[in-house]
């Protein structure tokens, strides 16, 4: 035992024990070490200090000999025999009974570990094998009956009073760990006059990590009488690690005196306790206790291992379903909430829509909603400005991820005065940049724990010099625990988590329809923009011309150039007529981003020979050649797509003025997802380099007196091609032609 | 011999009120006119048509703000970014007072910008001031004041 200095003598000194390699075993039987290398000649390395009281011959003299000259030819043999047939494992296999040279019966347990063969002799008093024909039907009815009971208390119920059928000890208790590491018991069968612990809490401490861990290891430990006196192995070291022995999975193993004397304080002097390891875990024990020294044969132990298996295996599937059933509840909640959240543009008018499934997701008294300054709140929860620090300390402390507790009040100082509606708390941040969080608030639940003795009793006391006392009393005491809430279960954590990245999705959609929409409304603003520069350029010239050549025309008067008069008030009258023009293209052109689309099918031939027809004027006197082949029919608006065409027509008409004939083509094409229209004509055609500006409000490739417009044609044809999903570009090649081309998506929500 | 008024004007009405301001101010500089920026950089560089004219810089450019192809603040650029032109001065003729515009110009380096007023006779004033200060002061130092003639 390790002994510690006075004042830092404490529970956690359990935890110091070596007890993988105590360097003995319990006397209930003897412990030879062989050397584990195959093929070699059984040679004893080691015994343990009791061999001369079960062989008569004594450890040291056994050391250096072989096997045979310990414990008899018959008992060698039979041993050589088995590891033949069945190399040993890591664990202990009992490969049978024999009887030594003195005449004495053992069961021979045989394991492989820390490079050594380790043989393990129990002594018993028949001399064969136990009898196994009883213990079979006793595990078969287990297993059918295990799995009727409705929870899991009860299955562990059954699975105690099986095992005390088969161990014939007087209490058998199974208790579950919580997440603290606290127990508490589930079940218990016991004989009459011993005292019931059913209900009750056992402290953390009472059994220390190490010891959990060997646990999960070694399923079965027992001891069969606590005031045993250990044997030690001799010679003390391990020959082939030249350290001390690890025993961790020897079935004699010597265990902590410390825990000796917890048992001696419990009244108890015989225990074994089986591992419900459930997931990889030390789900709980079966713990078993007698109050006189009580040996259980290996064959019993066997039995009693299988049955700790099955319970395992049963509350595995069992809280499997359960966990899968509460969690197919919770991820329902959070479906329908994601449903609601989807439906409108304000997060937070959203998200109050939908408090109470929030409560009933996290199983919370209340919620609340922090969005910068404003907090909104729903069911029972702290005060406004007591919500506002809590985010602010949040915050403070990077919480950026889901945070949760179940006792807010010991890492948040001012969580004291939020102990009656908050003392759980589980916040999800909304915003990894602003102080965004959804929070919600479990109330206290005051608990009271019934202890299997006082668990802080185990302390030491300053006056006790060396040596470590467990605790004395095991007198139920209860304690009342306040400042907790229910804990959160892992689901609901899960699942928090999930719903940030289901609103973190939904925020980022959102983003991207701003983002859309702030992008619709720059293109909007830039065409606003366009249209007043326009106006205050484009409008005031002809107003300037009109009055410039009206004062030339005054200041003229009675000149005797009469020509250049008439040219003056042409001038003018073409200025106010263009002027005109300008206010009426411009209104139709800011129509056009407001009007709503009212798609429909439109057949495209008659569309084209609808907008020849309007020509008709623009044409007079001109030779033009249409080439028109037969055109789809697409789904766009009819009165804009009929603005787009004529608009294009009208500008092939125009720029083929010089021509005789002028040849103009209409064409089309498909692609999977478009239907493309081209209008070719054999006109002035322009210079590509200057093609980016084609489409533009206002701008113009060529001169006034070339060509007539307002420079707004081509603006429009953009807007409503693209209005309808679809591009527009051109191609040229000066003074030979142009090719002005548009797409309409097929589908119109492309 | 007076170096040439290069004028760049796509409106033709704008045009003529120009030549008509200009023939009042009764400058003897020869007027070049050409009808875009395109054009205006042809003649600037001696290219395209502009390819066989006697070398030499304009005395000043009158420049339109709004042109066909390229326009006059593209052209700007271009004759500051030229070593050989830039000293060249230029003078903005806008139809506004739009503030990028203006703003505009100036950090590209115009020497005058000039508001096409709506009355006429100003008009007329302002083309023969421009005319006269850049034209016959000749090569004015940069950052000299605009030139206000006496009445």
């Amino acid at each position: 035992m390790t002994q510690a200095p006075t004042d830092t003598l404490d529970l956690s000194r359990c935890a110091d024990e070596p007890i993988r390699t105590p360097g003995s075993i319990q006397p209930h039987g003897f412990m030879l070490t062989l050397s584990a290398a195959p093929a070699t000649p059984l040679v004893v390395q080691q015994a343990s200090a009791n061999l001369e009281h079960w062989t008569g011959m004594a450890a040291g003299d056994a050391v250096g000999r072989p096997l045979a000259g310990v414990v008899g030819e018959a008992a060698a043999e039979r041993i050589a025999a088995e590891l033949d047939a069945s190399p040993a494992v890591s664990r202990p296999a009992y490969i049978g009974t024999v009887t030594t040279g003195n005449g004495a019966h053992f069961d021979v347990l045989v394991h492989a570990w820390d490079s050594l063969l380790i043989l393990e002799f129990e002594g018993v008093e028949r001399r064969r094998a136990a009898d196994f024909r009883h213990l079979y039907p006793l595990i078969g009815d287990f297993l059918v009956k295990v799995n009727q009971p409705a929870t899991i208390a009860e299955m562990s119920e059954l699975a105690a009073r099986r095992v005390r059928e088969v161990t014939g000890y007087g209490r058998v208790l199974v208790y579950q760990f919580d997440t603290d590491g606290h127990g508490r018991v589930l079940a218990e069968a016991k004989a009459d006059g011993y005292e019931s612990y059913l209900g009750q809490h056992f402290p953390a401490s009472d059994v220390p990590a190490q010891a959990r861990a060997l646990y999960t290891l070694s399923p079965i430990r027992l001891i069969q009488d606590a005031n045993y006196v250990p044997a030690p192995l001799v010679p003390e070291l391990n020959p082939a690690t030249g350290a001390r022995n690890d025993l961790s999975f020897a079935s004699l193993r010597s265990v902590s005196p410390v825990h000796l004397q917890y048992m001696r304080n419990m009244g108890i002097l015989a225990s074994m306790s089986v591992s419900l390891i459930v997931k990889g875990k030390l789900w709980g024990l079966i713990s078993c206790h007698n109050a006189e020294p009580c040996p259980v044969s290996v064959e019993k132990r066997t039995a009693c291992e299988q049955l700790g298996q099955i319970l395992a295996l049963c509350i595995e599937s069992r809280e499997d379903a359960a966990e899968l059933q509460f969690r197919l509840d919770v991820r329902r909640i959070m479906v329908e909430m994601l449903g609601h959240l989807t439906k409108g543009a304000d997060f937070l008018e959203n998200m109050s829509g939908v408090f109470p499934e929030l409560l009933r997701f996290a199983r919370a008294g209340g919620v609340a909603i922090v969005v910068d300054d404003r907090v909104l709140t729903y069911g029972d929860t702290p005060s406004e400005p007591e919500i506002r620090s809590l985010s602010q300390w949040l915050s403070v402390h990077g919480r950026t991820e889901v945070f949760h507790t179940d006792h807010l009040k010991d890492v948040y100082p001012a969580g004291a005065d939020l102990v009656r509606n908050a003392s759980g708390l589980l916040a999800l941040p909304i915003s990894r940049i602003h102080q965004h969080y959804l929070l919600w608030f479990r109330p206290e639940v005051v608990q009271t724990i019934e202890w299997a003795g006082n668990p802080h009793g185990k302390q030491a006391s300053p006056n006790d010099p060396t040596q470590l006392t467990p605790r004395l009393s095991f007198q139920a005491w209860r304690e009342t625990i306040h400042g907790r809430s229910l804990p959160w279960h892992s689901a609901e954590i899960e699942l928090t988590i999930e719903f940030r990245t289901a609103l973190l999705g939904i925020a980022l959609e959102r983003a991207e329809q701003m983002a859309e929409l702030a992008e619709e409304l720059g293109r909007a603003n830039k065409e606003l923009e366009a249209f007043s520069y326009s106006v205050s350029h484009d409008l005031r010239a002809p107003l300037r011309h009109i009055v410039g050549f009206s004062d030339l025309l005054i200041e003229s008067a009675g000149s005797e150039d009469p020509e250049r008069r008439q040219r003056f008030l042409k001038n003018i009258k073409e200025s106010a007529r263009l002027a005109g023009k300008l206010v009426d293209d411009l209104l139709s052109f800011s129509q056009m981003g407001r009007a709503a689309l009212r798609p429909t099918k439109v057949d495209m031939n008659d569309l084209v020979s609808a907008c020849i027809d309007k020509l008709g004027m623009e044409m007079q006197g001109r030779n033009v050649d249409w080439h028109i082949e037969p055109l789809p029919t697409v789904q766009a608006d009819p009165t804009f797509l009929h603005l787009a065409v004529l608009n294009l027509l009208s500008n092939a008409v125009k720029f083929t003025g010089q021509r005789d004939p002028a040849v103009i083509t209409i064409t089309s094409e498909e692609d999977a997802d478009f239907v493309i229209f081209h209008v070719a004509d054999n006109g002035a055609g322009f210079n590509m380099e200057y093609v980016h500006k084609l489409f533009g409000v206002f701008q113009r490739l060529h001169r006034m007196e070339d060509f007539q417009g307002t420079g707004i044609g081509l603006a429009n044809v953009r807007r409503i091609v693209e209005r309808h999903n679809g591009r527009v570009w051109a191609t040229s090649v000066q003074g030979e032609g142009a090719t002005f081309s548009f797409s309409i998506p097929k589908h119109p929500s492309l | 011999m007076l170096k040439p008024i290069l004028l760049v004007e796509d409106n033709p009405n704008d045009l003529e009120l120009t030549l008509i301001a200009l023939a009042k101010s009764q400058l003897a500089n020869e007027v070049v006119v050409v009808r875009d920026g395109a054009e205006a950089l042809d003649y600037l560089h001696r290219r395209g048509e502009f390819a066989d004219r006697t070398v030499g810089n304009p005395a000043v450019i009158l420049l339109d703000l709004k042109l066909p192809k390229v326009d006059g603040l593209e052209v700007l650029k271009v004759i500051r970014e030229t070593e050989a032109l830039k000293s060249i001065p230029v003078v903005m003729l806008t139809s506004s007072k739009e503030e990028q515009d203006v703003v505009r110009s100036y950090e590209l380096g115009v020497n005058a910008y000039v508001v096409k007023p709506v009355d006429f006779a100003e008009f007329v004033r302002a083309i023969a001031d421009l005319g006269i200060f850049w034209a016959v002061l000749n090569e004015p130092p940069p950052g000299s004041r605009r030139y206000v003639k006496p009445k």
